[in-house]
């Protein structure tokens, strides 16, 4: 054990002494979450839609202005004599409001007038939340009387404010990034500036070295945790929503995780640029995209999903997501944590076959 | 020219060689292409739903069953408390609830309005607007064929209304455009198709002009006539026609392997594919003039490339970041080339559509490229 801690100190040393890396470590993380976790989102608002105004009556000019109230369009000017299609083809406009002629005559008459929406469908998505959104803008604008009145409740987030959703994984993101990177760096300099033979003449074991750089950086990700955490409950504006202790404990065997994932690249390539890489795919790419981060993991065809089922950060985003915003507790999550138990022991595992194997061979 | 043509056959003779930077421009692209494609998919159908039916009527269960039946919504479990609904959306085991409250049909036959109680878990903020969408949707359908069904219905009506009060609806009707199927892979695929030419280009044009530098061969080239801004042309022609290559095989992939219709002209496509490829390398040739190895050169890709991936458009709407940032996208390649493919391919936009987007991946390309041979003139001098 006083060898472990022995390693240990050395790594923190190491890296008190970079200053890159510290920034690296403590800095970028909270960068990455301001930037990204208020820009990258699928909720839109502000989209700009052309109204083809057929009838220019009273009645139209009110019905338009139901639409210019709300906040998700804005009604960007559109000359009548020009298509509204035009305005698709030129990005100008996402979505086109045609309001026939005789609108505001059917409208006194009492008859029910149809108005037509082109959506720029090029975006599923979007698509299809102007179209829930247009709905609700016209069932507002004269209330039908019906049979059943329905009271949808929102729960959780009730504001629906994407902010709350995004920031959440973001964090999960660089806290799977940067830990993983800085020691992916110090296990393949070792390799690379051949340090690690002095290791392997000393009397230290696999176990013994591997745990002391890994618990390095599974510190340095908890110091990383408890920096973002403050900003997600100022600038995100979130908080504990049940008993923490979940999310606590998880966080500890994810930092271990996170740091077993960098050891273990950092010694099975030993060249720096490589395992950058390396690190980009994992910590990057695949958490940022097949984690569930904006795109829900059930959505992912099954043939593909195993590929989430063995990512270590989309167990975790659930439990943040859980712990901030839902509070379902260890209930809901024991499997989550078992499983970034799981993962942790078996980059470890590897890590440390990797290293045993090298230091018989030499 | 006759030193340039030399350059580029040294530039072409030691790519050749080097098999692994082939295999690594033809493989993960394709992986990562297809991988999107098929996985990111924001589509909401589906959804769990826990249903508490206190009637237990004829009327309760027509509406369990038309807002399960849909595709948006498919019935989980049947609780006995609201309570239970919620402890169970709280463990994420439901993404939706309803209750359906006591006399629920005796209400609605006699004309009195029931309320029914939807919830939705809004956790997921995408989700939670367009199921509300859907609920909303179904719940009218339900109401409308309802009303028209036989038998004797008591029609609900305002006490005070009358025949001169009576008002007009308005029916919306809406016209999915372009991609009436609502086909999400068509977005992410040609958003992603820029991403790759981004992320290969810089990755590739870096490595090569870091690769000289550490090997100490940059003296050699400098003892040649060549100047500063052939060497690089030079260097970067051979990664151009390569990237080029890799652009046609992804469109080749979008168009077999997706379906994404090509409605515009091809050639504009491939125009613009070009001018994002130079504009990647641009980003490349400068990371690399910051940077003295490759490992540098790496990590600081590491710090660009994820913003400007993420931040583009290609994957989630610009509208949907905040108002500040969406005018600076503008300076980001991806963006524009994001709009040329959409623009073209889908929706069969023509040059005068996307010119200034041309134009603006030229411009980026330019000044990236004045910049770097600057910055390697003083570098070297």
């Amino acid at each position: 054990m006083r060898r472990v801690f022995a390693q240990m100190r050395k790594e923190l040393t190491q890296i008190e002494r970079d200053r890159l890396a510290l920034v690296l470590a403590l800095v970028l993380p909270l960068l990455l979450m301001m930037l990204l976790g208020n820009a990258v989102s699928l909720t839109v608002t502000g989209l700009p839609i052309v109204v083809q105004d057929l009838d220019d009556t009273l009645a139209s000019r009110d019905f338009i202005d139901a639409f210019r109230a709300s906040l998700t369009f804005h009604i960007v000017s559109w000359p009548p004599s020009r298509q509204p299609v035009d305005a698709f083809l030129t990005n100008t406009a996402r979505a086109a409001l045609v309001i026939p002629e005789h609108f505001g005559r059917d409208m006194a008459r009492g008859r029910n007038t149809e108005v037509q929406l082109l959506i720029d469908a090029t975006d599923a998505n979007t698509a299809k939340l102007v179209q829930g959104y247009a709905d609700q803008v016209v069932s507002n604008y004269r209330p039908a009387p019906a049979p059943v009145k329905a009271d949808i409740r929102l729960w959780f987030n009730p504001g629906r404010d994407s902010k709350k959703f995004y920031g959440p994984g973001v964090f999960v993101m660089g806290i799977s990034m940067f830990p993983a990177l800085l020691a992916a760096l110090a296990m393949s300099k070792e390799g690379e500036q051949k340090t690690i033979l002095q290791v392997y003449v000393s009397s230290i074991s696999a176990h013994e070295f591997l745990l002391g750089k890994i618990f390095a950086f599974a510190l340095i990700a908890m110091a990383e945790w408890f920096l973002s955490l403050i900003l997600l409950f100022t600038y995100f504006g979130l908080h504990f929503a049940g008993d923490p202790s979940v999310f606590i404990v998880s966080t500890i065997l994810y930092a271990f995780c996170v740091a077993a994932f960098g050891s273990l690249v950092g010694a099975a390539i030993p060249s720096q640029a490589a395992s950058i890489q390396a690190i980009q795919l994992g910590g990057f790419l695949l958490i940022f995209l097949l984690s569930g981060l904006i795109f829900p993991v059930q959505n992912i065809p099954a043939s593909l999903r195993w590929i989430s089922g063995i990512l270590w950060g989309r167990y975790y985003i659930e439990i943040v997501r859980d712990a901030l915003l839902q509070g379902g507790g260890w209930l809901a999550m024991w499997f989550n944590v078992f499983m970034i138990a799981l993962i942790g022991a078996v980059f470890y595992g590897l890590g440390w076959k990797k290293l045993r194997r090298m230091q018989l061979s030499i | 020219m006759t030193r340039i043509g030399t350059l580029i056959k040294k530039e072409f003779g030691q790519i050749r060689r080097d098999k692994r930077l082939l295999i690594s421009l033809i493989i993960p692209p394709t992986i990562q292409l297809l991988l999107f494609g098929f996985a990111l998919n924001a589509t909401v159908d589906h959804l769990r739903m826990g249903v508490v039916d206190f009637d237990h009527t004829i009327q309760s269960r027509d509406l369990i069953a038309a807002m399960t039946e849909s595709r948006a919504f498919r019935l989980a479990n049947t609780y006995f408390s609201a309570d239970q609904i919620g402890q169970a959306l709280a463990r994420s085991e439901l993404e939706a609830g309803m209750v359906i409250p006591y006399n629920f049909g005796r209400d609605m036959e006699r004309g009195r309005q029931p309320d029914v109680q939807i919830l939705l878990n809004a956790v997921n903020a995408n989700t939670a607007a367009i199921a509300q969408g859907y609920a909303a949707r179904l719940l009218q359908n339900w109401i409308q064929v309802y009303s028209q069904q036989g038998g004797v219905h008591a029609q609900y009506r305002p006490i005070a209304a009358n025949d001169v009060s009576r008002q007009g609806h308005v029916l919306m009707h809406p016209a999915f455009l372009f991609n009436p199927g609502l086909v999400t892979s068509w977005f992410i695929v040609t958003g992603s198709f820029g991403v790759l030419l981004i992320l290969n280009g810089s990755m590739i044009a870096s490595a090569a002009l870091v690769k000289e530098r550490e090997a100490g061969t940059v003296e050699q080239l400098l003892m040649t006539p060549a100047g500063t801004g052939e060497i690089i042309v030079a260097k970067i022609a051979p990664l151009f026609l390569l990237l080029c290559v890799m652009s046609l095989f992804a469109t080749a992939l979008i168009k077999v392997v997706f379906g994404v219709p090509f409605r515009g002209s091809f050639v504009l496509v491939l125009a613009g594919a070009m001018l994002c490829v130079l504009s990647g390398i641009g980003i490349g040739t400068f990371i690399a003039t910051f940077t003295k190895s490759a490992q540098q050169a790496q990590l600081l890709a590491f710090f660009v490339n994820p913003p400007l991936a993420s931040l583009s458009g290609a994957l989630t709407p610009v509208e949907a970041m905040p108002q500040w940032m969406q005018p600076l996208t503008a300076l980001n390649p991806i963006r524009h080339f994001g709009i040329i493919t959409r623009s073209v391919l889908l929706k069969g936009s023509g040059f005068s559509a996307v010119w200034p987007h041309m134009l603006a991946l030229a411009a980026f390309t330019s000044v990236l490229l004045t910049l770097s041979v600057m910055r390697f003139r003083k570098q070297l001098g």
